[in-house]
């Protein structure tokens, strides 16, 4: 059951809730869902978890409403996308900007929560029919090719899929056979599964029904770890396994029919019987073919549609469009994709954007005078400078006067693959704080790599800090605990740690990493990230997310806090990365190295990044 | 249709007589005509523009995510909060007479206020209504206060270096929400830890001078411990309650503004 229906507008009135299933929420999902999701342009998603709950929603984009549906996370609600959709539609009709309440759409909401359940309870009934006929079809399939050979492909395909169910049986049947080894059982249950068999066999010549239902009781007793029918859905098995492989053979040569045939036969020797039942599932795949001949048609309008004269097109850019359409922003939102590719984002992330750019467009009017690639591009930029935009405060001068404040150093950790440039950039923060009258220490913790500690105590005797260090071969995260300690001793008032570059996959010294940022729980977690990098950013920052959230011993897991990236001069105008690695981590980029001096460290600036990532 | 007949001979007689008009004037007087037209209509247009942006009428409620922002926008047009609130996604406009003034006769000037987001994400927001905006309510969650002061802090001192706020001293009022709630901070509390907050904001902000993005402008007296009085915009102190509708000194301080 639902726990929650919402209908807000984007401006955040609360315009209607459901009374009759008001529960009240545990926390607060619905502004979880809109500060984490929803504005971090991730609402081209389909659901958000909270808690136990499971949140849903729609957007009404030329209204500016917004539906959200909340239910248990442990329930499977089908008919939620379904009752959303009718909900916003009939909503939308009694939608008038000036009134505020909506009692009467109590009544509405009622019916429509009962139609949409109807729906889904048939739904799920036609699919337990259709499933079943799935695995029965296999052993049909040579003469339905014959009849229907135009239907080949699609019948692999469902072919594929219940071959990888069953497998997924047989997966499932062997576990449960390891775990009862006992041999009288195992004999007893073959004596009981023959006959079972016979008998749903002998009804299953004229229904499906027979063979369905020895499905379903195989794989009901099957989970619940009784042996005798899971012998028959093995069986099944190994005929679809058989027939499945062949049939992928028949789509590119379809002589070998008749040895697929025998082929079949041969392995389900015990079944020949069915071959009637599959005239019958011609059928019941004719009127599903028909079904889908019934949407081509209406797919191909669209392209036509689309194929307007010059002339009404400018009519249309006059006037306004009535609503935007998904079609309509396809080709705007595919050209702007790969505008952002060539600026080096990676490619999951443009294609996410354009999804959440997408859904909250569609449904909008177009203002008169504007084209929908200029509309596309201005919900682009906006979407972009509120991901670039930082969430937290990036004023790291503030947080060493509270650290300050506080009589404990402010300890910074530098983390990062092989080579982006962690110690040099190290150096040119230590070298900013420096100059704001900001005492600093360096912690060299990088006793990994030879010549490590040499190069940061160059870097230390250069800009006269005193660095702490202890060789090589010692745990980094004691080395780093004790610097700490002697910053607190000898007043330091930052702490700038020094770690080894790793690649995100090597899973011992992600497991360093993870130690020392538990053991001594910085102020800061500073990734540091070369902007040349394109589609690893994304898998180098989730997961060393992912490391550092998984290996970490204590409750409360420590993520990366904020981004620095390093060799900005170096990529003209291939700004990607910083959006890929804002977007994929929600850590703001909070320098940016772009030279070989101490000096050449700079603030992020939003507006000019977006303005050339839309260039 | 003999009608229409006859109409479309009279709207072609009509059209011939326009043309050979036209075509008895000279040349260069009708380009001229045309040109003196158009010249005409643009500067009415900009005037009429330049005219209302100098009486501006436009008051911004700005503040944290969460401190009630939208309840208020609500109660300041409809005296109700009607059924609660949740974060907005994008601003709330409108022009109206506000609600308590409705039984008042005579003719009131409505007020364009303007409800914007306080998501971090979507700041930038803010900056498109600063230019127009004639006072500004700054609204602080009196409650849950002491967790957000640096965050507030923060985004008061954004408002008020900006360059906009500072050139036309946009009046500035600092409004403690939800005082109806018994743990509440008083606003004189909530004053002194804004000012010691911004003090220190000042310390470290006029440091990140390498930085390519820095405030346009100082605030404060420079050698002197900050307070409001420094500002050269007026700043003062208030308190409401969004959700029971106490919305006295908000309103008397929008109507200080923006004469009725």
């Amino acid at each position: 059951m639902l726990e929650q229906l919402l209908i807000f507008t984007r401006g955040g009135l609360i315009l209607w809730t459901c009374k009759e299933i008001g529960n009240a929420l545990k926390g607060s999902p619905i502004d979880t869902l809109i500060r984490s999701c929803l504005l971090e342009e991730r609402s081209g998603e389909v659901s958000f978890n909270y808690g136990a709950y499971t949140l849903k929603w729609t957007f009404h984009n030329e209204l500016g409403l917004v539906f959200v549906a909340v239910y248990q996370k442990i329930l499977q609600l089908l008919y939620v996308d379904d009752l959303l959709s009718i909900v916003k539609q009939s909503f939308s009709e009694m939608y008038d900007p000036k009134r505020m309440r909506y009692d009467d759409f109590e009544e509405t909401f009622r019916q429509l929560s009962v139609e949409a359940e109807a729906r889904a309870e048939e739904m799920k009934r036609t699919k337990q029919v259709v499933k079943p006929l799935n695995g029965v079809k296999k052993q049909g399939q040579v003469s339905k090719e014959e009849t229907k050979k135009s239907n080949g492909e699609k019948k692999d395909d469902e072919g594929k899929v219940s071959s990888v169910s069953n497998g997924n049986h047989k997966m499932e049947d062997d576990v449960a056979n390891g775990k009862e080894n006992s041999a009288d059982n195992n004999i007893n249950s073959v004596g009981v599964d023959v006959s079972k068999l016979a008998k749903l066999r002998s009804k299953g010549v004229r229904g499906r029904g027979g063979l369905r239902k020895a499905d379903s009781l195989g794989s009901n007793k099957g989970s619940s770890k009784v042996e005798p029918p899971k012998k028959a859905t093995k069986k099944n098995r190994v005929w679809d396994d058989a027939a499945a492989a062949p049939k992928q053979e028949e789509k590119l040569d379809f002589t070998d029919e008749n040895g697929d045939n025998g082929h079949v036969d041969v392995v389900a020797a015990a079944d020949q019987g069915e071959s009637m039942m599959d005239k019958e599932e011609v059928f019941s795949s004719d009127s599903e073919s028909e079904d889908d001949d019934d949407d081509e048609p209406r797919s191909d309008e669209k392209p036509e549609a689309k194929k307007k004269g010059w002339f009404s097109s400018v009519f249309q850019s006059i006037t306004g469009k009535a609503n935007l359409e998904r079609t309509d922003l396809e080709p705007a939102l595919k050209a702007l994709k790969e505008r952002l590719m060539t600026k080096n984002v990676a490619e999951e992330i443009a294609e996410k954007l354009c999804e959440s750019v997408e859904a909250s467009l569609e449904g909008k009017k177009l203002a008169s005078f504007t084209r929908i690639s200029s509309t596309v591009q201005g919900a682009m930029e906006d979407a972009l400078i509120r991901i670039l935009t930082p969430r937290r405060s990036i004023d790291i001068m503030r947080d060493v006067h509270a650290a300050k404040e506080q009589r404990r150093p402010y300890v910074v950790v530098f983390v990062g693959v092989n080579g982006v440039g962690k110690s040099t950039n190290l150096a040119k923060v230590a070298y900013w704080l420096q100059q704001h009258k900001v005492s600093v220490m360096m912690a060299a913790c990088d006793t990994f790599r030879s010549g490590a500690v040499e190069q940061l105590r160059t870097h230390a005797r250069r800009l006269q800090i005193p660095i702490f260090e202890k060789g090589y071969e010692k745990d980094p995260a004691v080395v780093a605990k004790e610097a700490i300690q002697e910053a607190t001793r000898n007043g330091s008032d930052v702490v700038l740690v020094d770690t080894a570059g790793r690649m995100q996959d090597n899973e011992p010294l992600m497991r360093a990493l993870s130690k020392l940022i538990n053991l001594n729980k910085p102020d800061l977690v500073l990734f540091v990230g070369e902007a040349l990098v394109g589609n690893d950013a994304v898998d180098q920052l989730s997961k060393f997310n992912q490391k550092l959230s998984d290996l970490s011993t204590s409750g409360n897991t420590r993520l990366i806090d904020g981004i620095l990236l390093t060799k900005f001069d170096t990529i003209d105008d291939k700004v990607g990365a910083a959006l890929s690695m804002v977007y994929i981590s929600g850590a703001p980029v909070m320098f940016v190295g772009c030279g070989q001096s101490y000096t050449d460290l700079k603030k992020l600036n939003v507006k000019a990044i977006v303005k050339t990532l839309l260039k | 249709m003999e009608n229409l007949e006859d109409l479309k001979m009279m709207a072609e007689q009509w059209s011939n007589q326009g043309i050979e008009y036209l075509q008895k004037i000279p040349q260069d007087q009708l380009y001229a005509a045309v040109g003196v037209l158009l010249f005409t209509t643009v500067l009415l247009l900009l005037s009429i523009r330049l005219v209302r942006r100098t009486k501006s009428n436009t008051v911004l409620l700005s503040g944290l995510s969460g401190s009630g922002k939208t309840v208020l926008f609500y109660q300041l047009r409809d005296g109700s909060s009607h059924q609660g609130t949740v974060t907005s996604m994008e601003p709330n406009e409108g022009t109206f007479v506000l609600h308590s003034e409705n039984t008042k006769k005579g003719k009131v000037k409505p007020v364009h206020l303007v409800d914007v987001p306080g998501h971090s994400r979507l700041r930038p927001k803010l900056e498109e209504f600063l230019p127009q905006a004639a006072a500004i309510v700054f609204v602080v969650d009196a409650l849950e206060f002491l967790p957000n002061c640096r965050a507030a802090s923060e985004y008061l001192y954004d408002i008020l270096t900006n360059a906009n706020v500072v050139k036309k001293k946009i009046p500035v009022l600092l409004c403690c929400n939800k005082t109806d709630k018994l743990t509440a901070h008083t606003k004189e509390f909530i004053r002194k830890q804004m000012e010691k907050e911004i003090e220190k904001l000042r310390a470290s902000r006029s440091a990140v001078s390498t930085a390519d993005i820095a405030n346009d402008y100082t605030i404060g007296i420079e050698g002197e411990v900050f307070s409001f009085s420094h500002c050269c915009n007026k700043v003062t102190v208030a308190e409401a309650s969004g959700l029971n509708g106490e919305t006295v000194q908000v309103q008397d301080f929008i109507r200080e503004y923006i004469k009725p």
